[in-house]
């Protein structure tokens, strides 16, 4: 599979939702396979609330390959002998695309707290630049699950002729309100921690590494099912030897310890916060007066919504209420509720049923 | 679903219209309603195997139990229902039809009758008759209330379920002219157009 990443400037001023412009930015970028001649082999991979633009592959040194990588690749669901794709990592994140960690392109100072408020609709429209860049008129399919689902059915609404196939994967069309509450717990974990200055932290030379770590701890909870979590952990518990704190009686404790920490490494407090806020925003029937069917009814592009019977965060009932929707605006949509053993995570890993599902939603005529 | 039947149903729904088929299997009729009709066509399946069947037809599948969601398809437009050997399979059928009967102006029934001289032969011999319709033994059907044409005809005059087309069919799925004049003993299938 040939692998390529790549930075890619845009030095024209992009006009945000929330009416701030940004004067240039970068997206960081990977791509998956070759582009054909034509140009009509392309799928667009948007990522989740803490994903990036490697989906796929493992680089020098990696322990771990992409965060799709169970689905993408050489002979894989997404078959890379086929298919050109291309991931991106979204603008406002912290993983080289322009974002509060990155310095500030006029002052060369890092923005934190001050960039501004992006959106899931912001982020298509700089994927759209990205694929004028590559010279793509049209996706063959733009796959996503949970924000990155919701990337793909923004793309659907806001680009009709410009995406063939939607996969909108454990995502909704705009999230509970349990889902805002859980948001805000975890924005105020980060922000009560010492170490934030207000976002403004990278001046200061430090970062709220303990409200991170433990936003993330909550909301990893969120991510996996109740049962997978008593079938993984049980009530077993932790090893001495192995123990991140002393305070530790269960193996879950641990394992929710260290993932925290290794986020909170990786992961910047602001971003978490935007990413967080964008989730929350997103419903693209506010602009159709609230009225979904509307919102729906100038989508060309074939939709797949895939929803998984663990996922409590993003329930089943989210999917169905997209296909009722496009069912009721006469739009070509299919709705499948599969089995998922990780709760809302489920859409990150590979299985059978939901390999059959895209690959033939891919393969299927446009 | 058959060929004939097929036929018969292609024939039945208008051009252009928008129709949901309850039980749709591999989507076939509905790939060949959006081909030869430009129907805008959605299907309703429980088995994952006959979703990935229509997702590779390229037909539009919404993954749902029939029996739980027949009255969620109010209100969207649907000109055609078609429910087709699966109205017996149903818990509650007379409701089933009412309520479909409130998603679309009209609908299409396809019937295996359980009248037919041959399964009667079969409860003659003191045995759970089987034949090319209904194929499965006693304890793996998924048929919960099979009825014959009488019966069927008979809800239909008491609920006041206006039968506006008919077509019986005999085991080789033939309209013939026996399974016409009795069709309750000769008929293996019948198909209808309600509104």
């Amino acid at each position: 599979m040939k692998i390529n990443t790549e930075k890619v400037s845009f030095v024209e001023p992009l006009a945000l939702e929330s009416g701030e412009v940004l004067h240039g930015f970068d997206l960081m970028t990977e791509t998956y396979g070759e582009l054909n001649y034509a140009k009509d082999n392309a799928v667009l991979i948007c990522h989740a609330f803490s994903g990036n633009h490697h989906a796929a592959g493992k680089k020098d040194g990696e322990k771990k390959p992409g965060w799709w990588d169970e689905l993408i690749g050489d002979g894989k669901t997404i078959d890379t002998r086929n298919y050109f794709v291309v991931a991106v990592n979204n603008i406002g994140g912290c993983h080289g695309s322009t974002g509060p960690a990155t310095p500030n392109n006029e002052s060369n100072q890092f923005s934190g707290a001050s960039f501004p408020e992006v959106s899931v609709s912001d982020w298509v429209k700089t994927q759209k630049l990205l694929a004028d860049h590559f010279g793509i008129d049209c996706w063959e399919m733009v796959a996503g699950g949970s924000l990155g689902g919701m990337q793909a059915l923004q793309w659907a609404i806001s680009y009709p002729n410009r995406v063939k196939k939607a996969a909108i994967i454990a995502a909704s069309s705009k999230i509970s309100t349990q889902n805002i509450a859980l948001n805000e717990v975890a924005r105020e974990i980060i922000k009560k921690d010492q170490d934030f200055h207000n976002g403004d932290y990278l001046s200061k030379d430090v970062s709220p590494k303990k409200g991170l770590k433990a936003a993330r701890m909550l909301g990893h909870i969120t991510y996996l099912s109740e049962s997978n979590m008593s079938k993984r952990f049980g009530r077993r518990l932790q090893d001495p030897e192995n123990k991140i704190d002393a305070d530790i009686n269960y193996e879950v404790e641990n394992y929710l310890q260290y993932k925290g920490e290794q986020f909170a490494n990786t992961f910047d407090a602001n971003s978490y916060i935007l990413m967080t806020k964008a989730m929350d925003s997103f419903d693209p029937a506010k602009d159709f007066d609230n009225d979904l069917v509307k919102c729906l009814q100038n989508i060309q592009a074939k939709l797949l919504v895939i929803s998984f019977d663990s996922d409590w965060l993003f329930p089943k009932e989210y999917g169905v209420e997209i296909q009722m929707s496009a069912i009721k605006a006469g739009i070509d949509s299919s709705y499948i509720e599969l089995e998922g053993d990780y709760g809302h995570d489920s859409f990150l890993f590979y299985s059978e049923q939901y390999s059959v599902a895209l690959t033939n939603f891919l393969n299927s005529d446009g | 679903m058959d060929n004939i039947l097929q036929l018969i149903v292609l024939d039945w729904i208008p051009s252009q219209s928008k129709v949901i088929d309850f039980g749709c299997g591999d989507g076939a009729l509905l790939k060949l309603l959006s081909e030869q009709k430009s129907v805008t066509g959605y299907g309703v399946e429980n088995d994952p195997d006959k979703i990935n069947a229509c997702i590779i037809n390229g037909v539009s599948v919404i993954q749902q139990d029939i029996d739980a969601g027949i009255h969620n398809y109010k209100g969207m437009g649907f000109d055609v229902a078609v429910m087709a050997s699966s109205i017996q399979c149903l818990r509650k059928p007379r409701d089933a039809m009412k309520n479909i009967l409130k998603v679309a102006n009209e609908c299409v029934i396809t019937l295996p009758n359980f009248g037919n001289w041959e399964l009667r032969l079969g409860i003659l011999n003191g045995k759970m008759p089987s034949s090319a319709q209904l194929p499965a033994k006693w304890y793996e059907t998924k048929n919960l209330h099979l009825c014959t044409i009488a019966d069927f005809e008979d809800l239909c005059r008491e609920e006041s379920f206006a039968i506006k087309k008919n077509v019986y069919l005999n085991r080789k799925g033939k309209s013939t002219w026996l399974a016409n004049k009795l069709p309750n003993l000769f008929a293996a299938q019948a198909v209808y157009l309600i509104g």
